[in-house]
């Protein structure tokens, strides 16, 4: 509101259409109340029940089918485990318990009794790796809403009401060891709504959505260039800073309301009340952004000036060389992880190299860097093939699959449910075959929430 | 006495010609002052030696100085090497020595001739050229050696990817890189059919041309029975075996196979039922489900080139099995079908999507070892099985002594993710040196796997291992 007063004739116009989404949204908002309300009677307490958009009544349908069984009680005997941990910790001939859908302990099978009334898993030559997290997904719901260029920025749009459990993709993602999704609008629009972060199976929603907003998508150059004549970066840039000074403004009211610093309650917004979660650091921008100069722009003024968890997608091309920036943004204490992809290399035509971008941002020491698919621009299940391509253009393998598993975890704000092979976590892992980067291994089963929802060996998918 | 005294000597220029090399071979070889073309793979005078039947008339400007090559061997060995034959499995150590382009011998006890040009492959795999049953934008489309652009990043890419032969539109050809000699393998080696249910007319249309031709050659084996007793008998029209006709007789003959795009069992039945009908050697392309149907397949000696990696999600309106599978190439060869293996993209792509397509070859064969087909057979699909069905597996996709010298020389497991080419030899020469080229040499450079960033000369162009006068100082890394 404040940047709306400096602003010229053609901003004011962009001012006033946002307007007008805004009275749409208020009658969707007001219908959805109800779905709302009716939701909570149900006992689903959702962080952000009010400003969801269109189609939560098909929602509340859904969630209310859910499993009843309780997690099977599992004993893994592996050939290795791969716990992912900050040690570093790798343990040789190992047994993993699995019970309410939580790891119960991990250990060498020499030391770890499989007690009573546990089903042994003999896979003695196999290994068990976290889950991996993608992300970057656009698969997870369905495709034909990715992306819905209705403004230049819509931020009241959510993903959650395209999340569609059980469908093809989610098959194969499984099969491929990918657990955690983050579904994401298109980057279509400098704003185009909340991500939502999905597991990979479950038959309903309230099953596979683990948090809704998980992120919120920004878009910089490339993409939403494309919306109309005349969107450079330069507008966009001012588009996606005066939406979120915006949303923070709206945020910084409600604070002081709720502090009880001033008894003038704010009136409601439904386009920015999803953001007070992204200030509060609940959750983080995923930004489309790529090329040295916009990632820069991205570290700037995202991560260092308002202070927002950052995931940096893409960050392709000669993007490695903010590296030190980003450096310096950590030491500084801001948040910025850079999951890296889908494309694994660049070709500098001038030197006539080819860089792989995973390696020269490692090479440069950015000590927070994963892997995506950008599915379906990489199908799903080929998340850890990504890796092993980031490795065959110089990265190390170690790096690539912390880069699939603890990484992207800790980037969600998903580091204590998930990540990792250790007691207390969710059982949630691939008992893979070999090195899971290499492409002959395979995986043989995946587990996610203590159950065991791919098999190989009832039918193999991937 | 001179070439040009031979050619005034004798009347004819063919006999001219022919002289003119027969005087070279036997007189000593003159000092050139630039290196001297290689001599062909399998003898005949080097390219560039005027055709005997393009001798210049007797009043041309005089060319006495014009330098005839000698017939001369060249040598080329690789040792030290873990030698993987893919036909006669693996020999550590073992030298393979070439002699003009050929493999002449390999084993331990070789002894290579002074002046052989020896390429030591000591800590590294020594594999065949790896062979693409097609692929595009490596050479050009109508007539490889005329219009393919030999110094193109697309071939670097290709052979850096271990490639040295592949299907270039109608013509096997290779990536003779720098050279348009011997690119051409064999031309028009598989006639491509349209025989989809989904062109009905094409169909119809294909089997009358057929059954035509089946009468035609009846005819003619009767003609030929018949003119052995009678000076009477009428030879049977065949002014009209033109176009497809012609390549369809081709097929009926056993000189080409028939290549058929089929994915889905139905048109792989309707493949199989051609190839019993008219005793034809057919190559289905993509047989995703092929799994489905493999005894079919090998019972009608149909072949097929897959893509293991391919997803098609089952069709839920069949109650058949349907869709692709991870183990596709696995079944097929189980049940005995020949298959190629080939990525989902044809050609190398520099956007930054990687993986899918010919610059990473060798993983799709990575992928067939995923569902289950045993390395060395994945090994085969990408090298001998693939010459095979192009009818070039007399010359390449196996290290065998005749077969042409074509090596992809790498620095680890062909079928691992982080294995570099190091060496790509085609027809015993190096078409790559990942050292010398400068789009791999800073990635592991002998195997390093933390080695530093590449510096950023200026000019960039040169590389790190440039001979020339001597690169500025390297400028401050950018961002580092």
């Amino acid at each position: 509101m404040r940047r709306q007063q400096v602003v010229g004739n053609r901003q004011q116009a962009t001012g006033n259409r946002q307007q007008v989404i805004g009275s749409r949204q208020q009658a969707t908002g007001s219908r959805q109340q109800a779905a709302g309300g009716e939701q909570q009677a149900r006992g689903k307490t959702r962080r952000r029940a009010t400003a969801a958009a269109l189609g939560v009544g098909v929602l509340a349908l859904l969630t209310g089918v859910s499993r009843a069984e309780e997690p099977p009680k599992l004993a893994f005997v592996v050939g290795k485990v791969l716990v992912m941990d900050k040690a570093d910790t790798v343990i040789n001939n190992a047994v993993v318990l699995v019970s309410g859908g939580r790891i119960e302990r991990v250990g060498k099978a020499s030391e770890v009794a499989i007690p009573q009334g546990y089903r042994r898993i003999d896979m003695p030559r196999h290994w068990i790796v976290p889950g991996f997290v993608d992300c970057h997904n656009h698969t997870a719901g369905s495709l034909s809403d990715l992306n819905d260029m209705v403004y230049l920025s819509n931020p009241g749009l959510d993903t959650l009401n395209t999340v569609q459990p059980e469908s093809d993709d989610m098959w194969m993602a499984r099969a491929g060891g990918v657990t955690t999704v983050l579904l994401i609008p298109g980057s279509g629009t400098n704003i185009s709504g909340f991500g939502t972060i999905s597991k990979t199976a479950g038959q309903s929603v309230s099953d596979v959505v683990v948090r809704s907003p998980g992120s919120i998508k920004v878009a910089q150059a490339g993409n939403p260039e494309r919306y109309w004549w005349g969107v450079g970066r330069m507008f966009m840039n001012f588009n996606t800073r005066q939406t979120l000074e915006k949303a923070q403004a709206y945020h910084e009211a409600w604070a002081a309301f709720e502090r009880g610093e001033t008894t003038e309650k704010p009136a409601f917004d439904p386009i920015f009340d999803g953001f007070r979660g992204l200030f509060r650091k609940e959750f983080v921008a995923s930004v489309h952004t790529q090329i040295y100069q916009v990632v820069m722009t991205t570290v700037d003024m995202l991560a260092r000036k308002m202070d927002l968890r950052t995931v940096l997608d893409h960050s392709e091309f000669d993007g490695w060389k903010v590296a030190p920036l980003i450096r310096e943004a950590l030491a500084a204490g801001r948040s910025i992880y850079t999951i890296q992809g889908p494309r694994a290399y660049h070709l500098d035509g001038t030197q006539r190299k080819i860089h792989g971008n995973a390696a020269r941002w490692w090479q440069a020491g950015n000590p927070l860097l994963g892997i995506n698919t950008d599915a379906p621009v990489v199908a799903q299940e080929q998340l850890p093939f990504q890796a092993a391509m980031g490795c065959y253009y110089g990265w190390v393998p170690y790096e690539g699959i912390k880069g699939l598993t603890r990484i992207p975890a800790e980037a969600l704000l998903l580091d204590d449910q998930i990540g990792t092979i250790e007691a207390g976590k969710q059982a949630e892992f691939g008992v893979w075959t070999g090195d899971p980067l290499d492409t002959r291994s395979a995986c043989e089963m995946t587990v996610i929430g203590g159950r065991i929802v791919y098999d190989a060996g009832v039918r193999r998918r991937w | 006495m001179s070439v040009r005294q031979q050619r005034l000597l004798s009347g004819s220029p063919w006999v001219s010609g022919v002289a003119a090399v027969c005087v070279a071979l036997l007189t000593a070889a003159p000092a050139f002052s630039q290196p001297p073309p290689r001599p062909r793979p399998g003898g005949g005078p080097p390219r560039s030696a005027p055709p005997a039947s393009n001798a210049p008339a007797e009043n041309e400007p005089k060319k006495d100085d014009e330098p005839v090559e000698p017939e001369k061997e060249f040598f080329f060995a690789v040792k030290g090497g873990i030698v993987h034959t893919v036909s006669g499995g693996d020999l550590p150590g073992a030298t393979i020595l070439c002699r003009n382009g050929r493999i002449q011998a390999i084993g331990t006890g070789v002894e290579i001739p002074k002046d052989a040009e020896v390429l030591d492959a000591t800590g590294h795999h020594v594999y065949p050229g790896l062979v693409a049953f097609r692929a595009t934008g490596f050479h050009s489309g109508s007539d490889p050696s005329d219009g393919t652009d030999v110094y193109s990043l697309n071939m670097a890419l290709a052979l850096a990817a271990g490639i040295t032969t592949c299907m270039s539109g109608d013509t096997v050809a290779k990536l003779t890189f720098g050279s348009v000699e011997d690119m051409i393998v064999r031309k028009e080696p598989l006639v491509n059919l349209n025989y989809s249910t989904r062109s009905p007319d094409a169909r119809r249309r294909l089997r009358e041309s057929l059954d035509k031709l089946v009468d035609h050659l009846r005819k003619v084996e009767a003609y030929e029975r018949e003119s052995a007793t009678n000076k009477n008998a009428v030879k049977p029209d065949d002014k009209w075996i033109r176009g497809e006709a012609e390549k369809h007789l081709k097929l009926l003959k056993g000189e080409a196979s028939a290549e058929i795009s089929a994915d889905r069992a139905h048109d792989l039945y309707q493949a199989c039922e051609l190839a019993d009908r008219y005793g034809i050697r057919i190559v289905v392309r993509g047989a995703y489900e092929g799994w489905t149907m493999a005894p079919r397949l090998a019972r009608s000696g149909v072949s097929a080139v897959v893509t293991p990696r391919a997803r098609v999600d089952l069709d839920e309106r069949y109650v058949r099995p349907t869709g692709s599978s991870i183990e596709n190439a696995a079944i097929l060869h189980n049940y005995g079908v020949r298959t190629a293996i080939l990525p989902p993209g044809l050609s190398v792509s520099t956007w930054g999507v990687v993986g899918e397509d010919l610059t990473h070859f060798n993983m799709e064969a990575a992928f067939a070892v995923r569902g289950g087909l045993p390395q060395e057979e994945a090994i085969r699909g990408i090298t001998i099985d693939a010459a095979r069905l192009l009818g070039v597996d007399h010359r390449v996709g196996s290290i065998e002594v005749g077969k042409d010298a074509d090596f992809c020389i790498t620095d680890g497991d062909l079928l691992h993710y982080m294995t570099l080419v190091r060496w790509t030899v085609v027809n015993a020469r190096v078409a790559y040196d990942k050292q010398k080229d400068t789009l791999f040499d800073h990635i592991r450079p002998e195997g390093d796997r933390n080695a530093p960033p590449p510096n950023d000369y200026w000019p960039r162009r040169l590389g790190s291992d440039w001979e020339g006068p001597p690169l500025p100082e390297s400028r401050p890394q950018t961002g580092r």
